[in-house]
């Protein structure tokens, strides 16, 4: 946190544009499913994570998302994210062929934090809206806790954790990236 | 439209087993589908959860019953209830979390309060407003008729007249549980993934027995490299079929093959990857708990109506549940021996999260197919036309082993448990209660099949 409050406004404001403008591109290779090109802004040590989140008391809110090393809804590493951009461009992925038409919204975006190591650390919220077949419609709202790193003159995306906020997943399945 | 009339559902035939075809409209017909919450939901046993969700007292799960919700609790007494959560005054819900710890159950309308037994124990305005008049003890939450646990595995029934557990799992129920059971000392891994697909539940559930589907619907994870081509070749099939609607349907583990893994841990060697999930069978603890056919069983169990016992890869089950006849949610339970190690444990979650469950690489591609073949119930001209499950019908036979009475097909990819199924769920649904349909049901048939 030290490094995110000693820094002066202006500079605060061009890193906040530079990871909006990040945010954004990513959105948009993800809805033109350009895939390929979305692995590429992974690192390779990423940890892509959405847990399951239940209905619980609010004393017990602590217990209301599962933690890292429990069941997950997604729960991958480069390899994995690689093996679900190979299986969709297989040629029989049915759950997404025909293809679904998805439009991804980025908003509330936030630097809580730079980690020690340079890590940014963003939080967002997500509208994820998907739509396939006649009447298929999906959407999913969540937040999104993202851990940027610069490489070059660019930035990775080195973990995203995502939390929805449905509990039961009322859709037929997650075949798309958040 | 079909005639819906009890009468009538009576008297119509839905599943031809000559024909091995099925009357597409036992998908889509509103009747059908509330006789089924009576007559197979109702009446059967349900799993409800596993003893290690609820270890401690107080600890309590939320589950259903057909679309009845019940609350599987620990009581004082150590002793697990199930509850039906509903408030005898209004009918409200007193539990709304999906797991947890509590001292009681109350009801947020008009603050009834319920021990972890079910009793009533406290009545807002009991003396001011009902002037004592109020028979407390008559007024607890509803109970399930019957609850049992078989191996951990808790279950209930809401019919008194339900036989017990053992009984209604028979061998075939149990050899399916025991694919979990006699793995080790287990517990549910936390994290239950749960969601919608837009398809009648029996057409989630007999796909599970259906090994003619993976290389079509799940060729991509194949393609990826998820799953080895070697592991869709099924030719070596083994089918067995119980009373009641039980099955098991999928992959023969031969009596070579387990005896060369036996050979080679007697010469302290190290099996390969694929072997080493089946060292528990070679004890002789598991050899009498599965008995000689069920020890080889590699495939999927059913346990009637909507229990599949996935144990091929982590072993995991996953309930099927009803929320009416366009809609069923699937839910996932994930298993793990208790004494894993931190790598073992992180293998087993990174294998199961990554096979089913929504963004599953193989589940991810089903749900489209059995909502579509759901829709298709509703037309109609293809709601008149009944579907196929004729594959191999009379062209194979069931061998028998009298001395322990198990019995099974072996033979090719087939659909041989899809159709008992069928068969079986028209005795359910036609049976007017529990000794109907004990007199009535068919036992598993012999020779020809």
């Amino acid at each position: 946190m030290a490094k995110l409050q000693t820094m002066d406004t202006q500079s605060r404001m061009l890193l906040h544009f530079e990871v909006e403008q990040f945010l954004y591109q990513e959105a948009k290779i993800l809805d033109e499913r350009r895939f390929d090109e979305w692995l590429s802004l992974l690192t390779e040590d990423i940890h892509y994570w959405m847990p399951i989140r239940r209905t619980t008391t609010l004393a017990q809110v602590e217990d209301e998302f599962t933690k890292i090393g429990a069941m997950a809804l997604f729960d991958d590493d480069i390899n994995f994210l690689r093996m679900r951009v190979a299986k969709m461009a297989s040629g029989n992925a049915w759950s997404e062929d025909p293809p679904s038409r998805t439009r991804h919204f980025v908003s509330n975006i936030q630097i809580v934090d730079i980690e020690e190591d340079g890590d940014i650390v963003v939080e967002t919220n997500i509208h994820l809206y998907r739509t396939r077949l006649e009447s298929v419609e999906d959407s999913w709202i969540g937040r999104r806790k993202d851990w940027l790193r610069r490489d070059g003159d660019n930035l990775k995306l080195a973990r995203r954790h995502i939390f929805l906020e449905q509990t039961t997943i009322l859709s037929q399945n997650l075949s798309n990236f958040f | 439209m079909l005639d819906s009339r009890p009468e009538v559902i009576a008297r119509d035939s839905w599943v031809d087993v000559n024909k091995g075809t099925v009357d597409r409209r036992i998908f889509s017909d509103l009747a059908i589908y509330q006789q089924e919450l009576k007559r197979i939901f109702a009446r059967g046993w349900n799993f409800i959860c596993h003893e290690t969700q609820i270890a401690e007292p107080g600890r309590f799960f939320q589950s259903y019953i057909g679309e009845d919700q019940v609350i599987a609790v620990r009581d004082r007494s150590n002793t697990v209830q199930v509850l039906l959560n509903s408030c005898p005054h209004r009918g409200n819900t007193v539990c709304r979390s999906d797991q947890g710890k509590t001292r009681s159950f109350f009801c947020s309308y008009h603050g009834w309060n319920f021990d972890l037994d079910g009793k009533l124990v406290g009545v807002p305005g009991y003396e001011d407003y009902y002037r004592e008049k109020l028979k407390k003890e008559d007024l607890g939450l509803a109970k399930a008729a019957r609850v049992q646990s078989y191996k951990g595995f808790v279950f209930a029934s809401l019919d008194p007249q339900a036989p017990d557990l053992e009984d209604y799992l028979g061998w075939v129920g149990m050899v399916g549980l025991n694919l979990i059971a006699e793995i080790g000392d287990m517990e549910v891994i936390d994290g239950i993934q749960k969601n919608r697909i837009q398809c009648n539940w029996k057409l989630a559930v007999d796909n599970l027995y259906d090994w003619y589907h993976p290389k079509v619907s799940h060729g991509s994870a194949v393609r990826a490299g998820m799953i080895n081509e070697q592991g869709l070749q099924y030719m070596n099939q083994m089918v067995m079929l119980g009373e009641y609607g039980h099955g098991i349907g999928g992959a023969a583990i031969t009596e070579e093959n387990l005896a060369k893994l036996s050979d080679t841990l007697e010469k302290g060697q190290e099996p390969d990857q694929i072997d080493k999930a089946k060292v528990w069978r070679t004890t002789e603890k598991a050899a009498n708990a599965m008995g000689p056919l069920g020890i080889r069983c590699g495939g999927h169990p059913n346990i009637f109506p909507n229990l599949w016992v996935s144990a091929a890869g982590p072993p995991q089950l996953c309930l099927r549940i009803p929320r009416g006849p366009f809609e069923t949610e699937l839910w996932w339970f994930t298993f793990a021996k208790k004494d894993q190690t931190p790598e073992e444990r992180r293998a087993t979650v990174m294998i199961a999260n990554h096979i089913f469950g929504p963004s599953g690489l193989l589940e991810q591609d089903d749900g489209e197919n059995w909502s579509h073949s759901t829709r298709g119930s509703v037309g109609a001209v293809t709601g008149e036309r009944p579907i196929d499950f004729s594959m191999g019908l009379g062209q194979d036979k069931m061998t028998h082993d009298s001395e322990s009475g198990q019995s099974c097909i072996e033979t090719v990819v087939n659909e041989h448990a899809q159709l008992w199924l069928y068969r079986s769920w028209e005795e359910w649904m036609k049976a007017e209660d529990w000794p109907a349909l004990i007199k009535n049901h068919s036992l598993p048939p012999t020779g020809k099949v």
